[in-house]
């Protein structure tokens, strides 16, 4: 399982580095969401992995880590409001300047 | 008078001239004359002590941690220096009051030169060498100002950018410099350091610190190949040239020299740079000038060749010759001012300064042409006046000087400056004052008001006199200068005949025959040096600035040019080098931890979000189908968190996921669907490379974290054992997220909130902004945000939103104890609304909207700060929660905590948030072509 | 336990929304135009009461720890005030209320909506960040903050503004990333979160780990010099700071010192040199990005090509010097950066407002042929180019000074980089006066009201007075370097408690 994971995580990462070096608005912000995905796939596992043991006290003696799963929480909550920021910056940036290109086109030197 | 307030007055006086420009230019030049008076006053009071070779001090602390200390020492060297700038400053501001034109800002003028007459009087007087060069420092900084004084005229502005580059620069030369000083001797005390002079000396970081402050000196004083400045400063008005550029600022470097002699002097490497610098700079200097057209630029470089002299002088590290130094210095002060200031009167009366355009001035302008008369004669070096004394002093110290083994070189060299000097004084005054006009007067000029004539003639006065009487006017106060220079009494004998066996007399016979010889063939030799190929300094100065500031335009429009690719490109491989090289800088072990085996069913998870993912990737520039294989991803994410004993974290996954989707393609239908190809494929390698070394790196890293135990039992124990006791809930994750870690909730609705906020803001911005709001109206968003709504589908949305409510409310309470909570139930709530408008469009949830989600936003921040605030009535700490059980019907017995409240908080933010986001992206999708038709 | 200490908190959280509340709710437009400004103003000066209030116990005693939730240290999260994060409140408030007199003076929060709520949230971040004791608390208020700042700097938009503000904000959005990576390491090698427990841990850590505890400490201090501006993470700041707002650029001048502040933490709290497991790493990691910044930043300025640009890089600049003085972690060294931190701060934001005058009369590019300004503003720029190039007599030059002496054991390289750097600043500050104030066209342009230059000066007369009082000023900050560079107390503060 942990295999799975790590590699879910690279790929992940992977994919939204490769997708933030574009040249639009659109790809980078898909990005930049798989990108939060991987990290926060990444801090759960931090909690070390555990199957059928949710952190419910009494359904289970010894449970997953519940730390890292609550921050994982603040931490989609937070990568979610970036996101519509972003997103909508895009959208502004696009009818501000005439394109969704990430820079200013430069004139060949 | 207290040093300290000798050296505060000029300021005094700045303050006060400014203040009175008001009351007229007479007032302003009072105002500051009374200053300058009464600190030369206070100074002079001195006197007796510093001749009886008892220096006065005073010293305050500033910044002891770096022996920065405001200590102020009246010597004999200072006590000339000082007297010298505030006695000619005195007569300069006479000569300003009526030199400046009407128009002129007369009183800004004033302030500036008495800023400047501080900074000098803080650079002679201070004991400290970081509070020298403080004060070194604002003198370039008030000559640049009155470089540029008119700064209209692009040679002043260039003039003074100039002066300041070299001169500050310079300055930062000399900072170092004087703190590897500090450093070797252990303080920045300068009476201090004659003492520890051997083992300063002994250091091997003396040389760097002698090259170093000789930069500063030699850049002020203008020494070769530094020279090139002095020059360009002419353009700033004449009375600044006087006094900065001839009689004190550009003596600064000497002073410093002087200052520091004891401690650096002594040793082959003082003697080799100082002494060589100073001959050179004399005798190159000397001949440029000779060939001036400029009056004032051939004052300017005779100073500079004067300057040379006196460098020369104190490089030969000898007594006599310190003395000699001083008592060049003040003949120079005395006859060079006088010079420029009658340069002043000419171009004042004329109109112009070539000698190429004057001459025959004697006849019309007398008084004028007496000043200028005995002036340039002492500079030429003529007795009986202080000028010959002075030369003679120098030429006898140059007669017994042996460098690199050749008696005679130095000597030879001397002479020729002195031929040259000569030279140019002659032809200052007999291009300028004698035979007849060549250019043509528009009207006859005369001698100048008393206001302009008077203070060159003090001067010239001063001049004479010194040479007449050395002894009564000259050598007391260069004893006791050359003494604290030295460190040893000295005690010259000044006279203007030393008999026929001194070496100097039979030089300066030499040189005043050569001298007149260049006159006479002034013609032919100026042809010649015309012709001759010149390296001008400033050409190469101008090269090299030229390119500095080439390249900084480069480092800001192209380095700079705002391009994210380009951070990405850097800063992420330096990310995974980074943590490569901490890596392997130390021990690993590679941890033992069982791994769980997968069964099939997370195979197959694991195998749909990795080909989505890849896909993704491949893909992207179809936006739509990449749009939905990230929440393909997403989605599948939640059910991995599922499986791996997370619900809250699977709830909450799905739907953030939903909502983020349902964002993205409003904002999809208001951009364009495609990603155009644009990067060739080797960009697109780099890029695949940079994206594969990130992404092998951090699946390493959680590999290495997921397969080893944590050191120290994790803090989540307390957490796990507490969440009912403590926090009265079953939900680990829900109490953590309420109660042990409420705080960081707290901040987390803070930002969703503010995010919602920017976004209205920013969609407010765009649609007042005429220009974006054209482009909206004629993009086309293909029918997506506009469609015709099917009967059905509204009708059913709107019973979902009722359902909705309910659902969120069970989830919200049922949190604190089982998956859930303010946030989904928020989420769920708004998912309701967004269906709204997907199904009925913009109008439609415009209209039913009951709450203004600013106010969701606000009220839910509130309500969680005032949860938290509650405790305080308590005498707790903010956020501190209570609990206790409430029976409700349906949901049953359930366990309310004040937390429950704060989620409240949570809940109203989160759902404020969000409609606000979804109404800011909606209005937007409303200003397009068909949403106008929907709105119609 | 002592509330004040939540205070700088919670009174901008509270304000900011009943700012929005109150705008949503009141329908006088009057009304809406003045109380916002009401509100914001009397807050900013409450904050700095209470940034003062604090500042005063901080310097007289211990550092003083506030348990969130009343639960103990390391379990719950914890604010500690100590002198460190105290000055930082007090630059943050001072700074808070400077700017928002001149956002008022000059009506930039009337071009566009939610200014002044954003102002406060903006402030809360800042402050959050300042005083938390716990590691992943910081990332959310650096969150907080940055959210705010993406508000504050498109604020009235504009297409090209927009665009900068995306690269600004998807280059922090790597960064968090970056950071909550770290933060998921160091909890996944030390099972902790709060600063004091992970001064503790850290040291103790088994050889096995410290490969991880050090990628970890490393990648952090990369999201601090992100925030900071070092190379190669600094090619955000430039357009970001110029597209900016000027008064919103100048309270940015805090941010980018959040990161040398952060910095610090880590080298001396969580990350210690004398942990066994980190060593000297992060100095060998910043050391040479300061000094590379450093000369990089100013190299631009002689051919910056608008004041606002200029200043941009001049911050880069000083940003770099801040953390070339930290980066040894040394009492000495800490002394002086934090001098400097002071001074640039207040240099920053006086070039950026001045940058911002120079704006509103038409005078933005350095290229000459401007209206001619008015008088005033070219001492206040004259004042601004003495303190940003580090001349005397204002602060800048005691900074410098102060720095080259502490670190002039540590490496002779600090020397020629500074006095260069120090070189190319004195250039374009001089080609850029000469352009903006001499080589002006013939037209004079409309003088400034009085009050437009009431923040500006204020600013002038601070460095006047931490050039006046740098002795006394030194000598608090140096027992502050001392009470950094040893956490002991710091530790104590906490009280941790261990697992049952």
């Amino acid at each position: 399982m942990e295999y799975l994971v790590a590699s879910a995580i690279g790929l992940m990462t992977a994919t939204g580095v490769y997708l933030i070096l574009r040249r639009r608005t659109f790809p980078v912000i898909l990005g930049l969401t798989f990108l939060s995905h991987a990290v926060n796939l990444f801090i759960f596992s931090s909690g070390r992995l555990k199957m059928a043991a949710p952190p419910i006290v009494g359904r289970v003696a010894e449970s997953s880590d519940p730390l890292p799963q609550a921050l994982v929480l603040t931490a989609i909550v937070i990568s979610f409001g970036m996101t519509a920021v972003i997103v909508l910056m895009a959208v502004g940036a696009r009818f501000g300047t005439g394109d969704d290109r990430v820079a200013p086109e430069r004139e060949a030197p | 008078m207290s040093p300290v307030l000798i050296a505060a007055l000029p300021f005094l006086g700045a303050l006060l001239a400014g203040l009175a420009a008001r009351a007229g230019r007479t007032a302003v030049m009072l105002a500051a004359g009374l200053c300058t008076a009464a600190a030369l006053a206070g100074l002079i009071g001195h006197w007796p002590a510093v001749a009886q070779g008892a220096p006065v001090t005073a010293a305050f602390d500033w910044l002891p941690q770096i022996g920065l200390e405001a200590a102020f020492r009246i010597d004999g060297l200072a006590m000339m220096f000082a007297g010298m700038i505030l006695g000619i400053g005195i007569l300069i501001l006479i000569y300003a009051r009526y030199y400046m034109g009407e128009t002129e800002d007369f009183a800004r003028f004033i302030v500036y030169l008495m800023l400047f007459q501080g900074a000098m009087t803080g650079i002679v007087l201070s004991d400290n060498l970081l509070l020298l060069l403080v004060s070194w420092e604002l003198t370039s900084l008030t000559s640049f100002l009155l470089i540029g004084w008119w700064r209209d005229a692009s040679e002043a502005r260039q003039g003074a950018r100039m002066a300041l580059a070299v001169t500050a620069g310079g300055g930062l030369a000399l900072m170092g410099g004087l703190l590897i000083l500090g450093k070797i001797a252990g303080t920045f005390s300068i009476s201090g350091l004659a003492a520890r002079a051997e083992t300063i000396q002994a250091s091997p970081a003396f040389l760097p610190a002698l090259i170093l402050i000789l930069l500063g000196a030699f850049t002020k004083s203008a020494q070769f190949p530094f020279h090139f400045w002095l020059p360009r400063a002419m353009a700033a008005p004449t009375p600044v040239s006087a006094y900065l550029h001839s009689a004190t600022m550009v003596k600064a470097g000497l002073f410093l020299m002087a200052r520091l002699w004891p401690v650096l002097a002594g040793g082959w490497e003082w003697t080799a740079i100082v002494a060589t610098t100073g001959l050179l700079t004399m005798v190159i200097a000397a001949k440029i000038a000779f060939f001036q057209d400029d009056m004032k630029a051939l004052l300017a470089y005779s100073t500079v060749s004067h300057l040379g002299l006196i460098t020369f002088l104190l490089g030969l590290g000898t007594e006599p010759a310190a003395l000699a130094a001083m008592v060049h210095i003040l003949a120079h002060a005395s006859f060079k001012a006088a010079l420029f200031l009658t340069a002043g009167i000419v171009d004042h009366e004329t109109g112009t300064r070539r000698l190429s355009r004057l001459g025959g001035l004697a006849r019309v302008m007398p008084l004028t042409f007496a000043v200028a008369a005995v002036a340039s004669l002492s500079m030429a070096g003529v007795p009986p006046l202080a000028g010959f004394l002075s030369k003679e002093m120098a030429l006898e110290e140059a007669a017994h000087a042996t460098v690199f083994g050749l008696p005679w070189l130095v000597a030879l060299i001397a002479t020729i400056g002195a031929a040259w000097s000569v030279g140019y004084s002659l032809r200052f005054l007999v291009h300028g004052f004698l035979g007849r006009p060549r250019g043509d007067m528009a009207e006859l000029p005369h001698d100048p008001g008393a206001g302009l004539l008077i203070p060159p003639m003090i001067l010239a006065a001063l001049t004479a006199m010194g040479g007449i009487l050395p002894m009564q006017l000259l050598a007391p106060l260069a004893d006791v200068a050359a003494s604290a220079v030295t460190g040893l009494p000295v005690h010259g004998h000044l006279a203007l005949w030393h008999g026929l066996e001194s070496a100097a007399l039979w030089m300066s016979l030499a040189a005043f025959g050569a001298g007149i010889a260049f006159l006479a063939l002034w013609p032919s030799l100026s042809a010649m040096f015309e012709a001759a190929p010149k390296l001008d300094a400033k050409r190469i100065y101008d090269a090299v600035i030229g390119t500095i500031t080439r390249l900084a335009g480069r480092i800001d429009t192209q380095v700079h040019d705002g391009n994210p690719v380009r951070s990405f490109a850097l800063a992420i491989p330096a990310m995974v080098a980074v943590g490569l090289w901490a890596f392997l800088g130390a021990s690993h072990l590679p941890g033992d931890r069982a791994v769980l085996s997968p069964h099939p069913a997370s195979l197959i998870g694991w195998a749909v979000l990795m080909l989505a993912t890849l896909i993704a990737a491949i893909v992207h520039r179809a936006r739509l189908f990449a749009l939905l294989l990230t929440a393909a991803v997403g989605l599948v994410l939640a059910l991995a968190y599922a499986v791996l004993s997370a619900p809250d974290l699977a709830l909450t996954q799905i739907s953030v996921e939903v909502v983020a989707t349902l964002l993205m393609l409003l904002a999809l239908s208001l951009l364009p669907r495609i990603t155009p190809a644009e990067t060739p494929w080797p960009t697109r390698l780099r890029d695949a490379v940079i994206a594969a070394a990130a992404g092998i790196g951090i699946a390493a890293l959680a590999l290495s974290i997921m397969l080893r135990g944590p050191a120290f039992p994790p803090i989540s124990i307390f957490h796990w054992a507490q969440s009912k006791p403590g926090a009265g809930g079953t939900n680990a994750v829900n109490t953590i997220i309420v109660d042990f870690r409420g705080y960081d909730t707290y901040g987390e609705i803070t930002v969703l909130g503010i995010a919602a906020l920017v976004i209205f803001a920013m969609a407010t911005a765009l649609l007042s902004n005429r220009r974006a709001l054209a482009r909206l109206r004629r993009h086309d968003t293909g029918g997506n945000s506009g469609d015709p709504h099917p009967q059905i589908v509204e009708i059913a949305v709107r019973f979902l939103l009722p359902l909705a409510l309910v659902v969120a409310l069970y989830i919200f309470l049922r949190g604190h104890n089982l998956p859930g909570g303010g946030f989904v139930a928020g989420l769920v709530v708004a998912i309701g609304l967004l269906l709204q408008y997907i199904a009925s469009g913009f109008a439609w949830v415009e209209m039913r909207r009951r709450l203004s989600p600013h106010a969701l936003i606000g009220a839910g921040i509130l309500v969680a700060t005032g949860t938290g605030a509650v405790a305080w009535g308590f005498g707790r700490p903010f956020l501190t929660s209570a609990h206790g059980h409430v029976v409700l019907p349906v949901i049953g017995d359930i366990e309310l905590a004040s937390a429950a409240a704060f989620d409240l908080g949570v809940f109203l933010c989160v759902l404020g948030a969000v409609v606000l986001a979804i109404a800011a992206l909606a209005r937007l999708g409303a200003a397009t072509t068909d949403g106008e038709e929907e709105e119609g | 336990m002592n509330h004040w200490i939540i205070a700088p908190v919670v009174l901008p959280a509270v304000l900011g929304a009943a700012t929005v509340l109150g705008g949503s709710l009141s329908h006088s437009p009057a009304l809406h135009r003045t109380w916002p400004r009401a509100i914001t103003l009397a807050g900013s000066l409450a904050l700095l009461g209470v940034a003062l209030l604090l500042f005063a116990e901080a310097s007289a005693g211990p550092p003083q720890v506030y348990r969130l939730g009343d639960w103990p240290a390391p379990f719950g999260i914890v604010l500690v005030l100590d002198r460190l994060s105290a000055l930082m409140l007090v630059l943050t408030a001072i700074l808070g209320v400077i700017g928002l007199v001149q956002v008022i003076v000059t009506g930039a929060d009337r071009r566009g909506a939610h200014f002044h709520a954003l102002w406060m949230f903006q402030l809360m971040g800042l402050n959050g960040a300042f005083l938390t004791g716990d590691a992943f608390n910081l990332f959310v208020f650096f969150e907080v903050m940055l959210i705010a700042s993406y508000g504050l700097m498109v604020h009235g938009a504009g297409g090209e503004r927009l665009r900068a503000g995306l690269h600004y904000v998807a280059v922090n959005l790597v960064g968090s990333s970056l950071f909550l990576i770290a933060l998921a390491m160091v909890y996944g090698v030390t099972g902790t979160l709060n600063m004091a427990d992970l001064a503790v841990k850290v040291p103790a850590l088994p050889a096995g780990d410290f490969a991880l505890i050090r990628v970890a400490a490393v990648l952090m201090v990369m999201v601090f010099a992100l925030k900071g501006a070092l190379v190669p993470l600094q090619f955000w700041l430039p357009g970001t700071y110029a597209h900016a707002p000027g008064v919103v650029a100048a309270l940015f001048a805090v941010l980018t010192k959040v990161g040398v502040y952060a910095a610090i933490r880590a080298g001396t709290l969580m990350f210690p040199a004398e942990a066994p497991a980190i060593g000297p790493i992060l100095t060998e990691l910043l050391w040479p990005a300061a000094l590379v910044t450093l000369l990089l930043g100013a190299a631009a300025v002689p051919g910056a090509g608008t004041l606002a640009r200029l200043a941009a890089f001049a911050t880069i600049s000083s940003t770099g010097l801040a953390f070339a003085a930290v980066a040894g972690f040394a009492a000495e060294g800490l002394t002086a950066g934090l001098y400097y931190v002071i001074h640039s701060i207040l240099a920053s934001a006086l070039l950026f407002l001045i940058a911002d005058l120079c704006a509103l009369r038409g005078a933005e590019r350095l290229d000459g042929g401007t209206p001619r300004l008015p008088g005033f503003l070219a001492v206040l720029f004259f004042a601004s180019a003495i303190a940003s190039a580090g001349l005397p007599p204002l602060s800048g030059f005691l900074g410098k000074l102060l720095i080259l002496e502490a670190g002039i054991d540590a490496a002779a390289l600090l020397y020629p980089v500074v006095l260069v750097g120090s070189f190319l600043l004195i250039l374009g500050f001089a080609r850029a006066g000469s352009a903006l104030f001499w080589r002006a066209s013939g037209e004079q342009a409309e003088p400034l009201p009085a009050r437009a230059y009431l923040a500006p000066a204020a600013l002038v007369l601070l460095m006047a007075a931490l050039t006046i009082w740098a002795g006394p000023v030194t000598g608090w900050l140096a027992e502050t370097a001392a009470a950094v560079t040893d956490p002991a107390a710091y530790i104590a503060a906490n009280a941790l408690e261990s697992l049952p």
